[in-house]
C-alpha cells in the first residue's frame, strides 16, 4: 500500500517537472530572443494576467461550463436512447445508422452560423452545437456496449426467467457503462469544443467571447490564461472521470492489479 | 405425477439447419434425480439436443418432455452451464451465483443464506468478494454451477462445463460436481467429450452417432458411490469405460 503511495507520488512528481521544465525554458527561451509580448507573452506574464482577470475568467468558464454540460448531458440521454431503439427495433437500424453517418460526416462547426440564424446568440446555439458533436461517440459506444453481449449470457438470462427489462437493467446497461464512460472521455472535449466555437461566432459571454476579445485587444496574455483555465476546466473533469472508474469499475481490465 | 414420469423425456427429435440434418429421431430417457451423460463424436448435436431440451430451440420435429410436460419455451426451471463460465465480470462471486434469481425477479437478499451455502459447497468459502478476473478457470465454473443451482431447478443441464479446464484441474472438478450434485440430487444432463469423466459421473451414460445424430447405445453404470480416484482404478470401472469406447469406436470404420 505504502509502496503504491510512493509510486503514485513518484510518477505525479515526474509529470510536473515536466511541465516545469516546458515553462521555464518558455520563460528563458522567449526572454533571450527577445519575442514580443503580444506574439509570446512570458509564463509569468501570464500567471500575473489570468490572477489579474481571474474573477473575470471565471465568470466566462462557468457560462462555457454550462453551456457544455447541458451539451454533454444531451448527448449522453440523446445517444444512449438511440443506441436503444436500435438495439430493439431492428428495423430503424438501417433507417437510423446511415442518416447519422452521413449527419456525422458534415463539419458541424461549419453550420455553427445556421444556429445563430435559427436560435440567436443566446445559449441555445452553444448547446446544440455542443450537444452534437458529443453525440456521435456516445451513440457509437452505447450501441457497443448495450447491444454487444454474449449470446450465453442472454440464455441464461432467460432460463433463469429474465424479462427484456431485467436484462437490461442488469446485463446490457451495467456492461455498456464502461464504454459510456469512455464515450464521455472523447465527447467531453468534443462539446467543450462546440461551446467555445458557438461563443466565438455570436454571443457576448463565455471563454471563447473572452478568448476574442484577447486578441481585438492584442491582449496576448489575456488569451493564453483563457487557455489556462480551460485547461484546468478540461483536467479538472477528465480527472473526475477517471476518479469515477477507479472507485466503481475495479473490475475493468484496465484497471486490473493496480 | 407419478414415480415412472421421467425427468426428461426425448422423442424423435430432429432439427435440421439448412439442408441437412444435425439430429434424426432422438430418442432417450433421464429418470428423475439421475445423473446422466451424453457422449459423442465433435458435431453430434450434443449442444444442440441440450439447447432443444432447455426450450431455448424449437425442434424440427419431435417432442420434448420435462417431468411429463411438453416443453413450448423456456420453463424456467432449468439450470445451464456452459463451456465458458460467461460470468459477469461487473459482478463478485456471491452476486453472480445471486444472478439467477435477479433475473427470476426474486429479491437476492432472500437468496443470499442458499448463495452462501452453495458457494462452501463448491469449496469457494472465503471468495465471495472476490471479482471473476481474480478466479481460477476451475472456480469461475465452479460459481457458474452455483448459479445454475440456485433456484433449485428440477433439471441441470450442463454443456461439456469442463472442456476448457487443463487435466489435472478437471479431473477435480468431477470430484468437486459429484459432491454438489450429491448434496442437491437434481437431475443432471451432462455433455463431455471425456470417457473417464463419463463413467466417473454418471448414473447412464447415452453414446451419441455422428451427425447426423441418434441414441446409439444406452450404457448403465452401476458403480457405488461416492465415487473417488479408487473407483478410477476398479476393473468395472475400466470395463464400463472399455464398453463406452467400443460403441464410440464402433463408428469410426461404419
Amino acid at each position: 500500500m505504502t509502496q503504491e503511495r510512493k509510486d503514485r507520488v513518484r510518477k505525479a512528481a515526474e509529470t510536473m517537472a515536466g511541465f516545469v521544465a516546458i515553462l521555464i525554458v518558455w520563460q528563458y527561451g522567449a526572454g533571450f530572443l527577445r519575442l514580443p509580448a503580444y506574439i509570446l507573452p512570458l509564463p509569468s506574464a501570464i500567471a500575473v494576467r489570468f490572477w489579474q482577470t481571474l474573477p473575470v475568467q471565471l465568470h466566462h468558464l462557468g457560462v462555457t461550463a454550462l453551456t457544455t454540460v447541458i451539451g454533454l448531458a444531451l448527448s449522453l440521454v440523446v445517444g444512449v436512447l438511440l443506441a436503444l431503439s436500435v438495439i430493439y427495433v431492428k428495423p430503424l437500424q438501417a433507417m437510423v445508422l446511415p442518416i447519422l453517418a452521413a449527419f456525422n460526416s458534415i463539419p458541424k462547426i461549419a453550420i455553427a452560423p445556421l444556429f445563430v440564424i435559427w436560435f440567436g446568440l443566446g445559449m441555445e446555439p452553444k448547446v446544440l452545437l455542443a450537444f452534437l458533436l458529443g453525440l456521435f461517440p456516445v451513440f457509437v459506444n452505447s450501441v457497443t456496449g448495450l447491444g454487444e453481449i454474449e449470446p450465453d449470457v442472454l440464455d441464461l438470462a432467460r432460463l433463469a426467467g429474465g424479462n427484456e427489462w431485467r436484462i437490461f437493467l442488469k446485463v446490457r446497461l451495467m456492461h455498456a457503462v464502461p464504454y459510456i464512460i469512455d464515450a464521455v472521455k472523447v465527447a467531453f472535449p468534443l462539446a467543450l469544443v462546440g461551446s467555445i466555437v458557438g461563443e466565438f461566432i455570436g454571443g457576448n459571454s463565455g471563454v471563447g467571447y473572452l478568448i476574442l476579445s484577447g486578441q481585438f485587444n492584442m491582449d496576448t496574455s489575456l488569451v493564453f490564461a483563457c487557455l489556462a483555465s480551460i485547461t484546468l476546466f478540461t483536467t479538472t473533469a477528465i480527472a473526475g472521470v477517471a476518479a469515477l472508474e477507479r472507485n466503481f469499475l475495479r473490475w475493468r481490465p484496465s484497471r486490473r492489479n493496480k | 405425477m407419478t414415480a415412472t414420469t421421467a425427468a426428461v423425456r426425448v422423442d424423435g427429435l430432429t432439427k435440421i439447419f439448412g439442408t441437412g440434418a444435425a439430429i434424426q429421431d432422438l430418442s432417450f430417457e433421464v429418470g428423475a434425480n439421475r445423473f446422466v451423460t451424453v457422449v459423442g463424436p465433435s458435431g453430434c448435436g450434443k449442444s444442440t439436443t441440450l439447447r432443444m431440451i432447455s426450450g431455448l430451440m424449437r425442434p424440427t420435429e419431435g417432442k420434448v418432455y420435462l417431468r411429463g410436460k411438453e416443453v413450448g419455451g423456456v420453463i424456467g426451471d432449468v439450470g445451464m452451464v456452459f463451456q465458458a463460465p460467461v460470468l459477469l465480470p461487473w459482478r463478485n462471486t456471491l452476486a453472480n451465483v445471486l444472478f439467477t434469481a435477479e433475473m427470476r425477479g426474486k429479491s437476492p437478499v432472500e437468496y443470499r443464506q442458499r448463495a452462501l451455502e452453495l458457494i462452501a459447497l463448491a469449496s469457494l468459502e472465503g471468495f465471495e468478494q472476490r471479482y471473476p478476473h481474480e478466479l481460477s478457470g476451475g472456480m469461475q465454473q465452479r460459481v457458474a454451477i452455483c448459479r445454475a443451482l440456485l433456484l433449485n431447478p428440477s433439471l441441470l443441464l450442463m454443456d461439456e462445463p469442463f472442456g476448457a479446464l487443463d487435466i489435472m484441474t478437471r479431473e477435480k472438478m468431477g470430484f468437486e460436481l459429484q459432491k454438489i450434485w450429491n448434496a442437491s440430487k437434481t437431475t443432471v444432463l451432462f455433455v463431455t467429450h471425456s470417457i473417464t469423466e463419463a463413467v466417473l459421473l454418471s448414473d447412464t451414460i447415452i453414446v451419441m452417432t455422428a451427425r447426423p445424430g441418434r441414441a446409439k447405445a444406452v450404457i448403465p453404470v452401476e458403480l457405488p458411490r461416492p465415487r473417488d480416484t479408487k473407483t478410477l482404478r476398479d476393473p468395472r470401472f475400466v470395463e464400463i469405460a472399455g464398453i463406452v469406447r467400443d460403441n464410440i469406436e464402433a463408428q469410426w470404420v461404419e
